[in-house]
């Protein structure tokens, strides 16, 4: 360390304060003024900090995970009577389900519908919550390296959780669907299918918007994926007609980001073929999907 | 200029190297609890401003081992980590110390509900500050139900921080 006089060393620091709050505020404008400016930068530090913050958060994550195992012991009984009980609702709708399934595929065959591009999975674990009070994103420990690319479909076993906005090489950070940002085109399958726009506002339920006046949408009603753009894969669980704010619908994920430990990118469409998955994507956004259409 | 008289270093005290390195230390220590994910609802959005604490501590009793570069570089790794837009927590925690150092002098020595209370005032500031910039930038009112909650929240966890952050302050440096 460089050993200055105190007189040397306070002018210093008089003169380093101000210079640094012109410098962050010049940055402030900068990042504002072109938003890619600093994205190389930010992936490369995502990439620097990811083992730091992995090795952290796993401590945290079992911590986590042995107080729900506690819990979990203390609730065994009760559970597992409610579980008995949903198991042999479950099994009906199982029953249900593979008759639509026989069905849907049948009716498919007769539309000759081309099937749209095939889907794969990358499984990653959360290391930041990140973004703080008012960005709404997560960091997750899979990057480009193992196929995650900007605008691919996040989520967990529930529902939707969000969509990939950058991706280094072994992280990518996933914007959430309660983001101020966060715009995703979905279907309301109400009384009658409609298109509609699921935007965040940075409170935890995000709102419907662009869907026809009187579309009817009622509380409970299920919120999925339209698929409209093809990067996202149609019919993905979003959430539920929650409640009304004024004219504002709002809507209850699935999905708890901030409980998840594991993430899902839904790769849509990128393992196949380019030309067919063009016109799979074009003929699915362009015919309008049964209403009980199989994924 | 009001604060020019207290920016002259404390006298020079026989801290050992880790002493010295320890308010960078716990600051980034604040910054990285702040972005971790933690599996409780809605963390994210009321993280309690870990790292404002850390400032504030250290800018009274020991600025000169927290310089305005350190400040600088501290909110530059975590708006890049974190995703949050560059320069916001830098310019925050630089603003901070700047108010923290223009006040100093009333808060040496003094009991430890008059340093809760500045650290309020502080949070009170800088919290509507923040939630100000984010607005402009976005260019729109932001909710601001969170930030107060977040606020709240800030200045009831400062007095575990403060008395871990004095703990270490005393074992580890020469006087305080």
């Amino acid at each position: 360390m460089i050993r200055l006089s105190p007189a040397r060393r306070a002018s210093l620091q008089r003169l380093g304060l101000p210079l640094f709050v012109v410098f962050s505020a010049a940055v402030i404008v900068l990042g504002k003024a072109d938003g890619t400016l600093f994205e190389a930068l930010r992936n490369s530090a995502a990439d620097t900090a990811a083992p730091m913050l992995g090795a952290v958060s796993r401590p945290i994550a079992s911590l986590s995970r042995l107080a729900d195992g506690v819990k979990d012991w203390v609730a065994v009984y009760r559970d597992n009577a409610r579980l008995t009980q949903e198991n042999s609702l479950l099994l009906q709708w199982q029953a249900a389900a593979l008759n639509l399934e026989a069905e849907n595929k049948r009716l498919r065959g007769l539309l000759r519908l081309v099937p749209s591009g095939a889907t794969s999975y990358v499984t990653a674990r959360v290391i930041a919550n990140s973004g703080g009070a008012y960005v709404r994103s997560l960091m997750i420990d899979a990057g480009r390296r193992d196929g995650v690319a900007p605008g691919q479909a996040v989520e967990t076993g529930a529902g939707l959780v969000g969509r990939i906005t950058e991706a280094g090489e072994q992280t990518a950070r996933v914007l959430l669907t309660s983001d101020l940002n966060s715009n995703i085109p979905v279907f309301i399958e109400g009384r009658r299918e409609v298109r509609a726009i699921l935007s965040g506002d940075n409170t935890e339920r995000p709102y419907l918007r662009f869907y026809p006046a009187r579309a009817g949408i009622r509380i409970g009603d299920r919120i999925v994926t339209s698929g409209v753009g093809g990067l996202f894969p149609p019919r993905l669980p979003v959430g539920v007609v929650a409640g009304f704010e004024g004219k504002l619908a709002r809507v209850e994920p699935y999905a708890d980001a901030s409980q998840a430990a594991y993430l899902r990118v839904v790769d849509y469409g990128r393992a196949a073929p380019p030309a067919p998955t063009a016109a799979a994507r074009g003929s699915a956004a362009g015919v309008a999907p049964p209403s009980v259409g199989g994924l | 200029m009001a604060f020019n008289a207290f920016l002259t270093p404390a006298a020079p005290r026989a801290d050992s190297a880790a002493a010295r390195l320890l308010p960078i230390a716990t600051t980034m220590l604040a910054a990285l609890l702040s972005i971790l994910a933690l599996p409780i609802p809605g963390y994210a959005a009321l993280t309690p401003a870990f790292t404002l604490m850390a400032v504030y501590h250290w800018t009274i009793y020991r600025p000169d081992l927290l310089p305005a570069a350190s400040l600088f570089a501290i909110g530059f790794a975590v708006d890049l980590i974190a995703g949050a837009p560059l320069g916001v927590t830098s310019l925050l925690l630089l603003l901070t110390r700047a108010l923290v150092l223009s006040f100093r002098r009333s808060f040496r020595n003094r009991r430890f509900p008059f340093v809760w209370a500045g650290f309020a005032v502080l949070t009170g500031v800088a919290m509507p500050f923040l939630w100000a910039l984010n607005s402009l930038l976005d260019m729109t009112l932001l909710e601001s139900r969170t930030t107060l909650f977040r606020a709240a929240l800030t200045v009831s966890v400062f007095p575990a921080a403060s008395f871990l952050l004095g703990r270490t302050q005393r074992a580890l440096m020469a006087g305080g």
